[in-house]
């Protein structure tokens, strides 16, 4: 797995989040089809302070390099943790300070 | 003495009952919910999820989707509710298996996700929300016109 490229910015108590990952997201049938293994991220935690502010469970039917947009209330200077666990297990962790 | 014990060890399963909900907790569908993984048709797909509870349609979940997808290698989607839901999920027809998604929101949350799906073929597609506390499904849904096949198609 590759780059993980988050962004965080905060306005008036909202943050804003866009964050991207690189996967294929290679399900099963594409996987056969493509000739490649089968390669997808299935879970996906953002966390602020240890409290969850995000969690998305996926299969392989998310497009290719996933790209979330989302919005939580919090504030400047905190950090942002993202985990992501693909579909063998591999565990993948990034921060980011929210602005 | 004994109430005093009593009284503890309830309030000691009460902390227990309350800390997962507060603390990290890792509410991962795949593990809960295998099943629902592997099914084809989105009828079969929710009740696997869900369960067999009634779909009721609201005007306070929707979501944001193109009708016609030029490539459906990545269609944007957006999740908009002003419900307290506990959880939203994505299903369509159009690929091999039907569940695409599961978000579970943690409270207090701003409910508006952006993000992108494959899809293979023309297919309609469904959001279910289950609201916390009592349970209720919400559903929404909207076909959408796929021009070229996203899945390697």
């Amino acid at each position: 797995m590759g780059k993980m490229k988050i962004k965080a910015k905060e306005k008036k108590g909202t943050v804003k989040v866009k964050a991207m990952f690189t996967s294929l997201m290679a399900d099963k049938e594409e996987a056969i089809k493509k000739g490649i293994k089968a390669s997808y991220i299935k879970y996906l935690v953002a966390t602020v302070n240890d409290v969850v502010v995000y969690e998305l469970t996926m299969s392989g039917f998310m497009s290719e390099n996933p790209l979330v947009k989302f919005k939580f209330k919090g504030k400047k200077g905190d950090k942002i943790v993202f985990n992501t666990v693909d579909n063998e297990g591999k565990k993948q962790t990034g921060k980011k300070k929210i602005k | 003495m004994d109430r005093r014990k009593f009284l503890g060890v309830g309030l000691a399963a009460f902390a227990a009952m309350v800390v997962p909900g507060t603390d990290l907790k890792a509410m991962d569908f795949r593990a809960t919910k295998p099943k629902a993984w592997e099914i084809e048709k989105t009828v079969d797909g929710i009740k696997a999820l869900y369960g067999n509870g009634g779909l009721k349609k609201s005007d306070k979940l929707s979501f944001k989707a193109p009708k016609l997808a030029e490539n459906g290698g990545s269609i944007p989607i957006t999740i908009k509710s002003s419900l307290d839901l506990e959880s939203v999920a994505l299903f369509q027809d159009a690929n091999p298996r039907c569940l695409s998604c599961v978000f579970s929101i943690p409270k207090d949350a701003i409910i508006q996700y952006d993000f992108r799906i494959k899809m293979r073929q023309t297919a309609v597609v469904t959001i279910v929300g289950k609201e916390r506390g009592t349970g209720t499904l919400y559903t929404a849904s909207k076909e959408i016109d796929v021009s070229i096949g996203g899945c390697g198609g």
